[in-house]
């Protein structure tokens, strides 16, 4: 057809708005990065790695990292945990309520971060729901410390992670066969047997595929750590954004941001490798 | 010149060849159908004509214009779509009325054909229904009225009748075919299945491996095979292989046949030409003849399929239902006119 | 062997009941009589709404957002929509290449867009303005667009407009009469979500946001940093009930899971 020719024209507003609005302003955030920031801490044009030596001969960067790293894994594990049974019990369900079902396990997504960290701070606060219950039943007599420090961000990390990793599991379920499960039963397996031999190998990638996308999110999550740590906890993402704007020192923003990214990607391809090794 | 003309088409996609030199020739007012497996090129000859699809190499004349790079839309062919592919947000008459508004023809003339288009299907009174409110053989009438409305210069129908059930699929056939008369309108007709090619239509092309393997009346195609292939697909065909005696005659079973010694090939023999008879009842000179040993007979129906076992193989005789069939285990000879052999080469495979 | 098991929909009852938590808890302390956070509230009152409905600089970033997502939804589709009709009916080289390009905004975290944002702005003055924040968002939802309507584009019978061709409807009216058309449950659920998505967006605005043009999550992050009373309870309640409503005209349209999944 002649005028399928013409239809690639389509794509140029699009390129073009990606290519000022996007690729352009990523070169720019690259560009600074070389950047140096003088003794008045003013930024001075340059193109030298001096903001990337100083920034990672210092401590506070391997101590972000470190920060980081083990905040993410240990959020991202709670969120495997608690998103595997969720994905299976949809996946399997033959329910009504399905889609429905669907629908609210996918609704932190849709739902503005702010409003799920507040509904955080009255559950896990000094007068919030957990400390109030275990203060009538005698359990404690001071309020635990839930909220402002690690304890809080992890859990509100874990919680906002969730429908993302219920998703990818629901997508690499797709392998799991009802007949393979059903086949196992008839050899005598029990059901737990089954779940061990059966179920959850076939799941491995799916799991490593998720557990890479939770990892991701919660390394780059900002609003949960700064709200949820009160000021205390410090990881690379709010040292980004405080750089960035309390400081104003754009050269080090950018190099953090950067090296940011490229951990980001080496995980990406870490779970993606895992889980290429585990659907063989 | 014919009314339309293909010449040399060719379509490939990458390395694979869908289409590979087709020429064909169809009168004004004649009904000629693409009859191959899925797979020959024969949807992909029909989506080249209507534009749907580019030939890679090759020509198609209609009435002495060149209409090879001419777009889809500036065809005038009506198609009807294997899905039917109606227009699911448009009402049945609107559906009708779609090829007509692109033509803009005046509202008024519009309805009038629109009504002419329901009423020649059968659907009158139809027209405000969504299509999903309808059965598939209703549909399919839509799809056909919506294609005939906009009086295309050739009819093309895919596979047009797959997604109906048998009983219905029958009936359409008579109609279609009836409707194509009555108008006179030139048809091409794709499907997969002999016995709607060999109802519907003047004349059969027989497409395979993106070839036309064999065009010809119904008769020609179902009693003159010009390839292993056609004689294969279409009809049910008695291969029994060839092979020779001491003095280079042609046998089979190791009994003399009477044709041409070929190396490398079998014998082709429809069951229906095929009889049973006595052994005792001599060979005529026109006939040939086989003698083997009942093994099974199956009534289906209209006729009573008979099995025959021989030295090297199997032939089945097929008998009109009500004449006796022999019993099994009884020695039979198996005797048909001489005229009805072909012998074809076996494929190097 | 059928449904899900016991032991395993006990389970997901567990996780459902912490997926659900903070949203409950949050409806519930809207009511609260308390001038803080106490959970259970020792009562119940409409006071919260009553001092939302006079919070001068919360109503004002509300309606900033809401202007912010309308337009940027519009320019969004405009700009995706032919791109994605594009991607899905096209053929031509390179047509995959573009496609990964058109949605790798989404896999990159809004965090370094945001930054890379605040540099390029900051020499031009757009920080803190409405076209600042209107382009600022479309980085999300211009790929998202692309993304969700290639596909729905795509996924549309080839047949039926191969049909509307044949009867002679040029390539151009073939797009206006029938693939739109076809296409229009999923070009709403796409506005919705589009909405939804720049009505949200809160870490590429704190970077770009300023004094002058702060969008409400901007402002909801301020306040919540700074004190700590059930206003925002309040608030989060009525974005709950508006999400509430888009979603469930998504889920009507096209389905949730399938629109927001890759």
């Amino acid at each position: 057809m002649t005028a399928s020719r013409r239809l690639p024209l389509l794509l140029i507003p699009a390129t073009l708005f990606l290519l000022v609005v996007y690729v352009w302003p990523s070169l720019g955030l690259f560009r600074n990065a070389f950047n140096e920031v003088g003794p008045t801490g003013a930024m001075v044009e340059a193109w030298s790695l001096e903001t990337a030596r100083t920034t990672f001969h210092d401590s506070f960067t391997f101590e972000l990292t470190l920060n980081s790293l083990w905040l993410s894994a240990v959020a991202t594990l709670i969120a495997l945990c608690l998103a595997y049974p969720v994905s299976l019990f949809l996946f399997r369900t033959d329910s009504r309520f399905r889609g429905l079902l669907a629908v609210v396990a996918i609704m932190p997504m849709l739902v503005s971060g702010v409003v799920r960290v507040f509904g955080w701070l009255a559950i896990l606060g000094d007068r919030g729901l957990v400390n109030t219950t275990l203060q009538s039943l005698g359990l404690i007599s001071a309020p635990l410390k839930l909220v402002f420090n690690w304890t809080g961000v992890t859990i509100g990390l874990a919680e906002s992670i969730m429908p993302y990793m219920i998703l990818a599991l629901l997508a690499g379920f797709g392998r799991l066969d009802r007949t393979l499960e059903e086949a196992a039963r008839s050899l005598g397996a029990s059901p737990f047997r089954t779940f061990r031999r059966v179920i959850l190998p076939l799941s491995l990638p799916a799991i490593a595929l998720a557990a890479g996308l939770g990892f991701v999110l919660s390394m780059s999550a900002y609003i949960t750590p700064k709200l949820l740590g009160g000021g205390r906890v410090f990881v690379l993402a709010t040292e980004i954004f405080e750089q960035a704007t309390t400081n104003t020192n754009w050269p080090v923003a950018a190099v953090l941001a950067i090296y940011t990214l490229v951990l980001l990607l080496a995980l990406l391809v870490v779970s993606n490798l895992v889980a290429r090794r585990l659907q063989r | 010149m014919s009314y339309l003309e293909l010449a040399g088409l060719q379509k490939r996609y990458g390395n694979s060849v869908a289409v590979d030199d087709v020429s064909l020739s169809v009168e004004q007012g004649e009904a000629v159908a693409l009859l191959g497996p899925s797979g020959c090129g024969k949807t992909t000859t029909l989506r080249m004509l209507a534009g749907l699809i580019e030939p890679n190499r090759g020509t198609m004349t209609l009435d002495g214009s060149e209409i090879t790079k001419l777009p889809a839309h500036k065809r005038n062919m009506g198609y009807v779509f294997q899905s039917y592919a109606l227009f699911p947000h448009l009402s049945v008459g609107r559906n009708i009325a779609f090829g007509l508004e692109e033509r803009g023809v005046s509202r008024g003339e519009i309805d009038k054909r629109v009504q002419e288009g329901l009423a020649l299907v059968r659907l009158g009174g139809l027209e405000q229904r969504r299509p999903k409110e309808l059965s598939g053989g209703q549909q399919q009438r839509v799809a056909l009225a919506r294609a005939l409305v906009i009086q295309p210069s050739v009819l093309l129908l895919d596979e047009s009748l797959s997604n109906l059930d048998a009983k219905l699929r029958d009936a359409m056939r008579h109609e279609i075919r009836s409707i194509q008369r009555t108008l006179g309108i030139t048809t091409l007709f794709v499907t997969h299945d002999q016995v709607e090619a060999l109802t519907m239509c003047d004349r059969i092309a027989v497409m395979h491996r993106g070839r036309i393997a064999q065009i010809g009346s119904a008769e020609d195609i179902y009693d003159r095979p010009a390839t292993r292939f056609v004689a294969e697909f279409v009809g049910r065909a008695n291969v029994l292989p060839l092979a020779r005696d001491g003095q280079g005659r042609a046998t089979v079973w190791e009994q003399l046949v009477p044709v041409e010694p070929a190396e490398n090939a079998d014998l082709f023999v429809r069951p229906q030409r095929m009889r049973i008879v006595p052994v005792s009842e001599p060979a005529g000179g026109d006939t040939a003849r086989l003698t083997g040993r009942v093994l099974r007979s199956v009534f289906v129906g209209d006729h009573v399929e008979v099995l025959v076992e021989g030295a090297g193989g199997q032939l089945t005789v097929e008998m009109p239902s009500g004449s006796a069939a022999p019993a099994e285990g009884t020695e039979v000879a198996v005797v048909w006119p001489r005229s009805e052999s072909r012998v074809f080469a076996r494929e190097a495979s | 062997m059928t449904g899900a098991g016991r032991v395993l929909s006990s389970l997901a009852a567990l996780v459902y009941a912490m997926i659900l938590a903070p949203i409950v808890v949050v409806v519930m302390l809207s009511f609260s009589a308390d001038s803080f956070i106490l959970f259970p509230p020792s009562g119940y009152s409409l006071r919260w709404f009553k001092q939302l409905v006079g919070n001068g600089p919360l109503l004002a970033a509300l309606w900033l957002s809401v202007r912010i997502a309308a337009v940027v939804t519009l320019l969004s589709l405009a700009v995706g929509v032919p791109a994605a009709l594009a991607l899905a009916k096209g053929r031509f080289h390179g047509k995959d290449a573009l496609a990964s390009f058109f949605v790798a905004p989404l896999l990159l975290p809004t965090l370094i867009t945001g930054l890379a944002l605040l540099l390029f702005f900051s020499p031009l003055k757009l920080t803190a303005t409405l076209p600042g924040l209107v382009l600022g968002h479309m980085t999300v939802t211009v790929p998202f667009v692309i993304r969700m309507m290639t596909t729905a584009l795509a996924n549309l019978p080839d047949d039926i407009e191969a049909a509307a061709a044949t009867l002679g409807a040029t390539p151009w009216r073939v797009v206006r009469r029938v693939t739109l058309p076809l296409a229009t449950p999923g070009l709403i659920a796409c506005a919705c979500l589009s909405f939804l998505l720049s009505f949200d967006e809160t870490v590429i605005s704190l970077f770009i946001a300023g004094p002058r043009a702060s969008t409400l999550p901007v402002e909801m992050v301020r306040y919540v940093e700074g004190r700590t009373d059930p206003l925002i309870a309040a608030l989060s309640v009525v974005l709950i009930v508006a999400t509430l409503a888009v979603v469930l005209v998504v889920e009507r349209l096209v389905g949730v899971a399938r629109a927001v999944g890759k």
